[in-house]
């Protein structure tokens, strides 16, 4: 092993540099997957071009109506920040039951979304809150939904020298809720079994204005249960229309057998995990009302 | 492939070393540097026996590239105490018989040392600290005293002027 190791001061300089050192050179955002990688000899050490020394792509910019994550912010402070601690808590949810705390320091948004793992923990989030990626990159900057970015495990619809610069969707309305759930053997340190992100919007009268469901690891990526989400629409926001939400999603998820858990027990937590967390939306929008 | 010079800031102490570039700051605290205290087992960010502190905060050397770690301030279970004058959290781990073979210890320590400094002032209830140190790995104790002490270091940093 052994690579070149480049440390660009900015994102222009950062995408120069990935045309000039061609396809091997990769990017190197908290490295807490690509090191082990590399470790473990399972990808070639081409040249790495760190984002460290970037400034301006970390942080968390809450504007009126749209919040962005730049792509650098670390899961700790989005475990902290304080724009997760109401309607949008779910994304501290899942920040905070990714690796320990040593991988939370320092792994990254960016990290979590362009490794593409169908099981990583705050892509369901940010699909459940219609997020949208944007990417800066040889043939210029490009707004693309969070879905469409998503291809298949690990490959995403990044073009070559293209960096990911944040992650960005609307603000919460009154009446929202969101929650998330993952199951796992212990509580830290654990790739998902499954993993669920809820949105629920709700009406004065307990009708549901609006449900977002996604789901990790039961899937080549992380994905939208459409169907499930349509049969709550406009209906009411009941337990039995839940689990009628979670047989939906169960009938449509796609699991893998491997060493974790079989299809057949994923598709059981799908369909219990779902009401689950439509219930805690729910009960989150109750409390505050 | 070439080496590159590199200073590093290591318990408040400047060290100028060679290093190749994928190296990471678990191998040159522990190769170039000599400072031997910090561990290495799985290479994978899994047990955290390799835990340190970077700008205060844990980390595992094993997946950090330390040519990212120049200029900023890594602490080593080197720099915690020194004989004579053990930090809280040694002397707890000491008096609760929180180390048997003693392998995970300079990980723990780090790892609890960073939450206290962040809690500064409280006594973590026990699922506070076993929380706490999720990334850090102990197959002797079975936790038990390693929570304990570190409750107790955490009552004996409160009562520190």
């Amino acid at each position: 092993m052994g690579f070149q190791l480049h440390r660009p001061d900015s994102v222009g300089a950062a995408i120069a540099l990935a045309r000039e050192l061609g396809p091997e050179a990769r990017y190197l955002a908290g490295g807490t997957d690509l090191i082990i990688q590399i470790n473990r000899k399972r990808c070639a050490p081409g040249p790495l071009i760190a984002l460290d020394r970037i400034a301006g792509l970390s942080g968390v910019a809450a504007g009126d109506g749209v919040i962005a994550i730049e792509a650098m912010t670390t899961l700790k402070t989005i475990e902290r920040h304080p724009a997760f601690a109401g309607p949008l808590g779910a994304l501290a949810e899942a920040a905070r039951v990714v690796g320990g705390h040593q991988i939370r320091n320092v792994a990254t948004i960016g990290g979590n979304i362009v490794n593409a793992s169908p099981a990583a923990d705050l892509v369901p989030v940010l699909l459940a809150l219609d997020a949208e990626v944007e990417l800066a990159g040889p043939a210029g900057a490009r707004r693309l939904p969070l879905g469409h970015f998503l291809r298949g495990p690990g490959v995403t619809a990044r073009e070559p020298g293209e960096v990911l610069l944040r992650v960005a969707f609307a603000r919460s309305p009154a009446q929202t809720a969101t929650a998330f759930i993952k199951a796992g053997r212990r509580r830290a340190m654990e790739i998902s079994l499954v993993c669920i992100a809820a949105f629920l919007a709700l009406d004065g009268e307990d009708r549901c204005l609006e449900a977002r469901i996604a789901l990790g690891a039961v899937g080549p990526t992380a994905w939208r249960a459409t169907r499930a989400e349509e049969l709550l629409r406009g209906g009411e926001a009941s337990m039995a229309a839940f689990r009628a939400a979670g047989a939906a999603a169960a009938a449509d998820c796609a699991p893998i057998d491997d060493v974790r858990a079989s299809v057949e027990y994923r598709r059981r937590l799908v369909a219990a995990l779902v009401p689950r967390a439509l219930q805690h939306c729910r009960q989150r929008i109750a409390g505050g009302r | 492939m070439s080496r590159i010079s590199l200073r590093l800031r290591v318990n408040s102490d400047r060290y100028d070393a060679l290093v190749e570039p994928h190296w990471t700051l678990l191998q040159v605290l522990r190769g170039p540097l000599g400072l031997t205290g910090t561990k290495e087992n799985c290479l994978e960010a899994e047990c955290g026996v390799c835990t340190v502190l970077l700008d205060g905060r844990a980390v595992n050397s094993c997946i950090l590239l330390a040519a990212l770690c120049e200029d900023r301030d890594i602490l080593t279970v080197e720099g915690l105490g020194r004989p004579g004058k053990l930090h809280p959290l040694q002397q707890a781990f000491i008096d609760h018989g929180a180390a048997q073979c003693g392998y995970c210890t300079p990980g723990m320590l780090l790892t609890a040392k960073s939450y206290l400094d962040e809690h500064k002032g409280v006594v973590p209830d026990p699922d506070a600290v076993r929380e706490a140190i999720a990334g850090t790995l102990c197959r002797c104790t079975g936790y038990q005293k390693i929570v304990e002490a570190i409750r107790a270091a955490a009552a004996a940093l409160k009562e520190e002027p």
